[in-house]
């Protein structure tokens, strides 16, 4: 007892309790989402609006419900699920909003068919979990499992999948909430195409209920990590590609100052023909550290070297490890929290014909500087990606085989600031048009009408 | 007025901290992020309280408390609170620190009042002042807590001064 009273006991315990504290402060301190009391944003923050009601969704009679009576009272109506989109895509000002994510369940797994029939509100965190116990893995999804499955198929997102094309083109079967009201089932051959316009659709064709889903096998794959020259990509990547070693693959470029745009390194995730037997989902790993790397590279400069010379050492170090598929499909991405007041971090992405690669990054040069550190609009990553060319969607991007350059960017939200950034990716994004390339939806629209009919001549 | 200003100094600070603290839990709540953080900030508040009364209570000379010392520290980190509004991504890390100083000040300054002869009469005088402070304060609508922590920093810095010049007349 008489230890309890010692000063230097209790300063102990005091620095002991304050570093546990200091190290279970979550790193993700962003506020956003639907709320009917505040204003609704999404994931970056931006845009703010207020909407007339938020409708929670759990189960099918009341949504339709609620679609037919806006339909009369002449209500726009949006659909939410976790809210990564980028532009205001899940919400109208004074609209109403369906908030998908309480509809979630598992519906039916079908493990001699591999498939999985699932609710659109639901994660691929919450799929990956209900396939792992029967050896299954999903045959496309992004780099990460934090989306629903609905907000994913109304981008049609893709990942570091190489094999199995398009998202959409893994849909079997989808139950559809119809602009109309009415509930149906659609099946790929239906007559209407209705799976064409809904996937990519991003909810102004209807709201996906449920989907079945193609899966396949969790297989090890084994990592082989390589650096290269810019230039020596596209035909390192075709070679990849008919090889037929290699499930799934993704590459960076260097956007540190003293390697700018010419270095890359690249990661792919080739077959054992072994499987997994010991049946786990790896948790988010050293996202302190990585969020402190990144921190780093976030300064510019020197600092942005440093870096990418740690990202280079951190791959030779990954290098012959064993992952599984569904492991690979659930990268970290916590360690990108960016909460500055009076300045935001956005994604934007731009696809170019894998043949039109070199000479794009060549262009790129001359819209985006070497070293950004004294400049308001920065980039701080830039990942690459294989779109498969889709000929299944209407608002497809990949019009023929293309690579993704995922752009992590930050900027200020002054005006001026804001147009700064406006005109250096409308710029890129003309670049990218003249290459035969197209851009990514989701995000925040910096670009024109006119670039976006360019992109998308179907709408 | 030596006499009477030793005897009111820590009155005003201890009617001031508990006046103070419904403001400060609305801040400490509106930056904690999670309901679990924000206990946790407290608790560490309060290890560092016990920390600090400690600190006084096996102190040797008890009539060198460098008590001018603490009120400032304890203003400067009002003040500090006031101020670092703009850090959003550093601030649940500042946030912790500054329990950390807050809670070792108040437990060394509380463990210090505990052994001053006016302390028992303070207790009454200090239950009835928070109680109409609070009725006064109830009628003035709050823009930001942290405009009155701000004001409440700024007190206790002058408290210290007070007690510095004080201390020094003194030894004179
Ligand atoms: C950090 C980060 C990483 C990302 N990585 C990738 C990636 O690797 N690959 C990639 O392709 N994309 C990526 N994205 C983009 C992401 O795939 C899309 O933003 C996706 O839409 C997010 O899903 P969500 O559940 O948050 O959808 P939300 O943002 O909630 O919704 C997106 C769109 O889908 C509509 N919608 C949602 N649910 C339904 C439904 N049930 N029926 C009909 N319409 C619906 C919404 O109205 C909206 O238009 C990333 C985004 C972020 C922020």
């Amino acid at each position: 007892m008489d230890l309890v009273k010692k000063p230097w006991f209790l300063g102990s315990v005091v620095v002991i309790f304050a570093a546990v504290v200091l190290w279970n402060i979550p790193i993700e301190k962003r506020k956003y989402g639907l709320s009917q009391s505040s204003l609704v944003t999404d994931y970056t923050g931006l845009l703010p609006e207020r909407v007339e009601r938020i409708v929670v969704a759990d189960n099918r009679d009341d949504l339709q419900r609620i679609v037919k009576q806006a339909n009369d009272n002449g209500q726009q109506i949006s659909v939410a699920g976790l809210q990564h989109s980028q532009g205001g895509h899940t919400y109208y000002k004074d609209g109403v909003v369906v908030d998908m994510r309480s509809f979630n369940r598992i519906l039916e797994l079908d493990e001699h068919q591999k498939t999985i029939r699932v609710e659109a509100g639901a994660t691929w965190e919450a799929v990956q979990e209900a396939l792992l116990p029967y050896g299954l893995a999903l045959k496309v999804t992004q780099s990460q499992s934090i989306f629903t499955i609905g907000g994913s198929l109304s981008v049609n997102a893709h990942g570091r999948d190489i094999r199995f094309g398009s998202m959409a083109e893994t849909v079997k079967e989808m139950t559809l909430l119809t602009p109309a009201g009415e509930i149906m089932n659609v099946t790929r051959d239906d007559p209407d195409e209705w799976m064409k316009y809904v996937f990519g659709g991003y909810g102004l064709f209807g709201v996906i209920l449920d989907v079945t889903l193609e899966l396949t096998d969790n297989d090890l794959y084994v990592i082989q990590t390589e650096k290269l020259k810019t230039s020596e990509y596209p035909s390192y990547f075709t070679q990849l590609v008919n090889q037929q070693q290699t499930a799934m693959h993704y590459a960076r470029v260097s956007v540190a100052p003293s390697s700018f745009l010419n270095e890359m390194y690249v990661i792919n995730y080739n077959y054992t023909d072994k499987q997994d037997h010991k049946n786990f989902l790896k948790k988010e790993q050293g996202v302190r550290l990585s969020k402190i790397a990144l921190d780093l590279g976030r300064q510019g400069g020197a600092l942005e070297d440093l870096f990418w010379t740690m990202q280079k050492r951190y791959i030779t170090s990954i290098n012959n490890q064993e992952i599984t598929r569904n492991n690979a499909m659930r990268s970290e991405s916590t360690f990108m929290e960016y909460t500055k007041p009076g300045r935001v971090e956005v994604l934007q992405e731009f696809f170019v014909p894998v043949h039109a690669y070199t000479e794009y990054i060549e262009d790129v040069k001359q819209v985006i500087q070497a070293n950004d550190k004294h400049d308001d609009f920065k980039v701080h990553n830039i990942t690459i990606r294989y779109a498969a060319k889709d000929n299944f969607t209407t608002l497809n991007y990949a019009k023929e085989d293309m690579l993704g350059l995922v752009v992590l960017m930050q900027h200020g939200v002054k005006e001026e600031e804001v147009t700064n950034a406006t005109s250096i990716i409308q710029r890129w994004t003309d670049i990218t048009l003249e290459h035969g390339g197209t851009y990514y939806l989701p995000y925040y629209r910096y670009q024109t009408k006119e670039q976006f009919r360019r992109s998308y001549p179907a709408w | 007025m030596n006499d009477k200003t030793r005897r009111f100094l820590p009155l005003v600070v201890t009617v001031g901290q508990v006046v103070i603290f419904p403001y400060y839990i609305i801040w400490l709540k509106q930056v904690s992020l999670t309901f679990t953080l924000f206990a946790w900030f407290f608790a560490a508040f309060s290890f560092a309280a016990a920390w600090g009364y400690r600190i006084f209570q096996s102190k040797k000379n008890k009539n060198q408390s460098f008590i001018c010392l603490i009120y400032l520290g304890m203003g400067v980190v009002y003040l500090l609170i006031g101020n670092i509004k703009n850090l959003s991504e550093v601030l649940p890390y500042m946030v912790l620190l500054l329990q950390v100083i807050l809670g070792l000040l108040q437990g060394y300054f509380r463990a210090w009042h505990t052994e001053q002869d006016t302390y028992h009469l303070h207790a009454v005088h200090h239950y009835l002042i928070v109680g109409f402070a609070m009725i006064a304060f109830s009628f003035v609508t709050i823009i930001s807590p942290v405009v009155f922590i701000t004001v409440f920093g700024l007190l206790l810095c002058l408290c210290g001064v007070w007690e510095f010049i004080r201390e020094r007349k003194e030894s004179i």
